[in-house]
């Protein structure tokens, strides 16, 4: 039977594992729905497999890293459209949004309206938070503002990096997107208004937790925090954390979580205590070496 | 040092050891995040910096592709 949809044209846009995996499940309803299906890759990745699932199952690939000419591909589309921003920094500008035949749905990693903005995952272990989770919401002309469709909880434990967290989040999302998709499809999905603060705080690309500055004095649990909050592996999302060492500056390089009896000698090697039996064994290099 | 990484790999990712084909991440056997997690405990073992350059795809292959980057890093 075939599924009920007016789109005749879906676009998803994204990067990562859960773009992977919506256009995965995208494709996979292509023939219940009958719509035309297009992928946009606008910020390569080293890892990503997106290319790979278009040429396997024939999907029109397009890469279009530059924002304007990006702009002008979607501006061009006359059908009736929906548009995944599955795990996307590009910002659609206002002239789309407001078409008529386009509806545009956007993954935060975040539960809107707290977080909003860049690097959710980051800002909410930086403050301590216990749990977190992941946003689907229409998009409008503001950033991160729109309706939510659906929001799905996950908990942070205590050694939670961010590139954990992350994976995590992406899991969730489209856990949540195979959820309502269909609803999506058939314009039907519930939805409900954000009522966010106008105050709240936008999290630009630019800011970095304590300003990236690790401040040894500090207790080890803070320090840890600030660690993990930052740690995406070698995805130079932020630039490696800062810190004063016998009056020297020096650059973190690593870190883990040991327990309290496996430590090693050598240089550029810091032990912080954290807890009754864990230390906190932290590299890093002096910047005048 | 190859009896290493087999185990790092082993405990992240215990199919790549049996893995013989050329390409491990677009054949699903190791995501992007597994390689995070590798790529942390081989610089801890071997007190190696990887840089990102050579966090990519190519060097992430198959098992002998990531033990022929730490030899080449150990060399360095």
């Amino acid at each position: 039977m075939a599924g009920r949809t007016l789109f005749q044209k879906v676009v998803i846009l994204g990067y990562g594992k859960v773009t992977s995996e919506v256009l995965q499940y995208v494709y996979d309803r292509q023939m219940e729905y009958g719509y035309e299906l297009v992928f946009i890759e606008h910020e390569v990745h080293a890892f990503s497999t997106t290319e790979k699932i278009c040429g396997n199952h024939g999907i029109l690939f397009h890469r279009i890293t530059d924002k304007k000419e990006l702009a002008e591909f979607l501006d061009r589309i006359e059908e009736k459209t929906l548009i995944i921003s599955a795990s996307n920094n590009f910002l659609f500008p206002a002239s789309l949004v407001e078409k008529a035949h386009i509806t545009i749905i956007n993954f935060h990693n975040a539960l809107l309206p707290g977080y909003p903005g860049r690097n959710a995952p980051t800002w909410v272990i930086y403050r301590g938070e216990k749990t977190t989770g992941i946003t689907w919401h229409y998009v409008t002309a503001g950033v991160d503002e729109g309706s939510i469709i659906i929001q799905k909880t996950c908990q942070i434990t205590e050694d939670m990096k961010a590139y954990e967290l992350a994976q995590c989040l992406m899991d969730l999302a489209a856990e949540a997107f195979r959820e309502s998709f269909a609803d999506i499809l058939a314009e039907c999905a519930g939805t409900r208004e954000q009522g966010f603060d106008p105050d709240r705080h936008m999290y630009r690309s630019s800011e970095v937790p304590a300003d990236g500055i690790l401040d040894l004095t500090e207790s080890p649990e803070e320090i840890y925090r600030l660690l993990r909050s930052v740690d995406y592996g070698k995805s130079a999302v932020f630039p490696p954390l800062q810190t004063t060492i016998d009056g020297r500056s020096a650059e973190i390089l690593r870190y883990r979580k040991i327990s309290g009896g496996k430590r090693e000698e050598g240089e550029g090697l810091l032990y912080l205590p954290l807890g009754d039996d864990a230390a906190l064994k932290i590299k890093y290099r002096f910047r005048d070496v | 040092m190859e009896e290493k990484i087999l185990e790092i790999l082993e405990e992240h990712c215990e199919e790549a050891l049996d893995y013989e084909g050329d390409s491990m991440m677009e054949d699903g056997v190791i995501d992007s995040f597994t390689v995070i997690n590798v790529v942390s405990d081989l610089e801890d073992e071997f007190d190696i910096e990887i840089d990102a350059k050579y966090v990519v795809a190519e060097n992430f292959r198959n098992k002998e592709a990531i033990i022929a980057l730490v030899q080449k890093l150990l060399e360095e």
